[in-house]
């Protein structure tokens, strides 16, 4: 038997550990919203004098207005588009027993494991070969072959534990095909089709190789950051790079609302 | 021409291919309003694609499908006065019982204080109490959600309601209670309920007629007693439970011929026709010992062994050679007291066995 003091030990340990491992991953994140509460036109950490200047920059910017329209408006679509998309193909499937289903399924998650640079420079020559002028909505093509698998991955696995007799149940009870799919397929997973869009739409946000090659002229949130640590930093950059986390982390949060509310709809009243 | 009297539900030529495949072949049947008709067959006779046919989830390939005269073959499940209680149930996971109740009456459009009334009526009709108006499916138990179940596809008000095998999945004595409770249901609400099972047992507890399927092709169609007493062949005397079965021959008034010893026995003529096919004995209206010694059907055998089949003992028979074997069956009162091993006499009445052509 262990002792008291043994378990203390233990549980002591474990507590060190797991906030090691939060300081690992969360400590640079803070570095950089604290570098944007900076005074210095520099980076410099740590930061010895506080300002909250660059925000107020960066809300008055009408770039600023611009990158986050383009990131924002590109990222919206991807999801939309990709929701739609990938609940057919789940539905497809995982419902379907079709002769080279598994190779499909295979080669449609291909481009996940390409490096996104390769992806992104491949798609450029794509776009310039067929003479299509790059701009955010050539980067929502390019954003959807990379997020589309991923969210058709994740709605499949709700999908998987969908039984299509429920489908039949209400059909049989008098339902048409537009209310069963209101009434039944759409509530049973809805779980899934948010955590789908809430992957599409943060990977969209938040993603830099793919936009690079492809947004053209346009220029997203990630890209700017990108360019201006290369040349002409400014502490906008922290800023920015602040807010887009902040954003980021307020989607999340909004998105973890609805299920809340809509969990609480469901089992408070009747329908 | 003649008025032919048409029967509620009319089933006329129903065949259903799946490419080469006949899953339904030429199926007849005529079920009447009210009615507690059950469908019986082994797994792969074709009952669940006759039940789907039935509920308007699946067309036959040919034949026709009437309810009250008016063919409805390719009426969609929607749009048809029937509905299901399915083998999985198919409660909605993500509603309350309520929610589950309501359902169709909420499709139908009906008002949220009737629909709520009806709901918790149902709910007392199948003995559940009014609290699992809220409850989640997932807080019920196997029992409650079969009840929850029916108490849904009650709610649609069905002309008629399928069953598919909804009780197979649950243990030994529930299903013997929900059985009891079913047939109750059926009388206090007088719908028609067509139940398909792969238990004839379970038919003979509920129905009022009883339709024996096998590849396809409906058998034998008839009450219990009719099933039990006179089927019309060996599948479907077989299909029962363990029976003696021999392949006979008719020989003379009276007499039929073991067609592989030779051995004669005494039958009573019923005014069938008979030539040649199977006698059917079985193992409970068997004798024993003593008792067996005064019948005019006697066997000579071995004692094999005894097995305990709750309210009755079975006694395994074989022939001295080993060839044939031999059930019979006493009540667990009145065991025999022979040992395994030893010879024993078996024997049955001419009126016991059962002659079957095929």
């Amino acid at each position: 038997m262990k002792s008291m003091l043994q378990r203390k030990v233990v549980r002591a340990l474990i507590v060190v550990w797991t906030l090691t491992v939060l300081l690992f991953l969360y400590m640079p994140m803070m570095a950089v919203v604290m570098a944007s509460f900076t005074k210095q036109r520099y980076f410099r950490f740590p930061v010895n004098a506080w300002d909250t200047r660059w925000y107020e920059k960066a809300f008055e910017s009408l770039s600023v207005r611009d990158l986050f329209w383009t990131s924002f408006s590109v990222a919206l679509l991807v999801t939309i588009l990709s929701v739609v998309l990938a609940f057919f193909g789940a539905l497809a499937f995982a419902r379907y027993d079709w002769k080279g289903r598994k190779m499909y399924q295979r080669i449609i998650l291909l481009p996940i494991f390409f490096p996104q640079a390769v992806l992104g420079l491949a798609l450029l020559l794509w776009f310039s070969s067929l003479g299509i002028t790059t701009s955010w909505h050539t980067a929502v093509f390019a954003h959807m072959i990379w997020i589309l698998p991923i969210v058709t991955l994740i709605m499949s696995i709700q999908v998987y534990s969908f039984d299509p007799v429920w489908e039949e149940a209400a059909y049989d009870l008098g339902a048409s095909r537009l209310q069963v799919l209101r009434e039944i397929t759409l509530p049973i997973l809805s779980p899934g089709i948010i955590s789908g869009a809430v992957f599409a739409f943060l990977l969209s946000w938040g993603n830099f190789p793919l936009s690079l090659f492809t947004t053209g002229a346009d220029q997203t949130i990630p890209e700017w950051l990108y360019s201006k640590m290369v040349s002409g930093y400014t502490p906008m950059v922290p800023t920015l790079g602040s807010l887009t986390m902040g954003g980021a982390a307020g989607f999340l949060l909004i998105a973890f609302l609805i299920v809340l509310a809509v969990r609480r709809l469901r089992a408070g009243k009747p329908d | 021409m003649n008025e032919v009297p048409l029967g509620f539900l009319e089933l006329r030529g129903v065949t259903k291919q799946f490419g080469e495949f006949t899953a339904l072949e030429d199926v007849n049947l005529s079920i009447s309003e009210g009615e507690f008709f059950t469908l019986v067959g082994p797994s792969g006779s074709g009952k669940t694609t006759l039940i789907r046919i039935l509920v308007g989830m699946d067309s036959p390939t040919s034949g026709e499908i009437a309810l009250r005269g008016d063919v409805i073959n390719h009426v969609p499940a929607n749009r048809r006065p029937t509905c299901m209680v399915f083998q999985n149930l198919a409660l909605f996971p993500h509603k309350t019982v309520g929610q589950n109740v309501e359902f169709a009456m909420k499709i139908a459009g009906v008002a949220t204080s009737t629909r709520r009334e009806r709901a918790l009526e149902l709910l007392e009709l199948l003995r559940l109490p009014s609290d699992f108006y809220s409850k989640r499916i997932n807080q019920c138990s196997g029992g409650e959600r079969q009840r929850i179940a029916l108490a849904r596809a009650l709610a649609f008000d069905p002309e008629i309601l399928f069953f598919d095998e909804p009780l197979s999945a649950l243990d030994f004595r529930l299903r013997k209670t929900l059985e009891k409770e079913l047939k109750d249901i059926h009388r206090e609400t007088g719908k028609t309920f067509v139940y398909i099972t792969h238990s004839l047992e379970e038919a003979m507890v509920m129905s009022d007629r009883i339709g024996i399927l096998n590849h396809g092709k409906l058998i034998q169609i008839g009450s219990p007693d009719d099933i039990y007493n006179r089927p019309l062949n060996k599948f479907v005397a077989q299909f029962m439970g363990e029976v003696n079965t021999l392949a006979v021959e008719k020989a003379g008034t009276g007499k039929v011929k073991d067609s592989a010893t030779g051995s004669m026995y005494e039958i009573t003529e019923n005014g069938q026709e008979f030539e040649s096919g199977f006698m059917i004995i079985r193992p409970e209206v068997m004798k024993i010992g003593g008792a067996a010694d005064v019948l005019p059907n006697r066997i000579q055998g071995v004692l094999f062994n005894d097995y305990a089949l709750g309210s009755r003992i079975q006694y395994q028979v074989r022939s001295a050679d080993g060839e044939d074997q031999w059930l019979v069956e006493r009540l667990q009162d009145d065991p025999f007291s022979g040992n395994a091993g030893e010879p024993v006499t078996i024997g049955w009445r001419a009126e016991d066995s059962i002659l079957v052509s095929s």
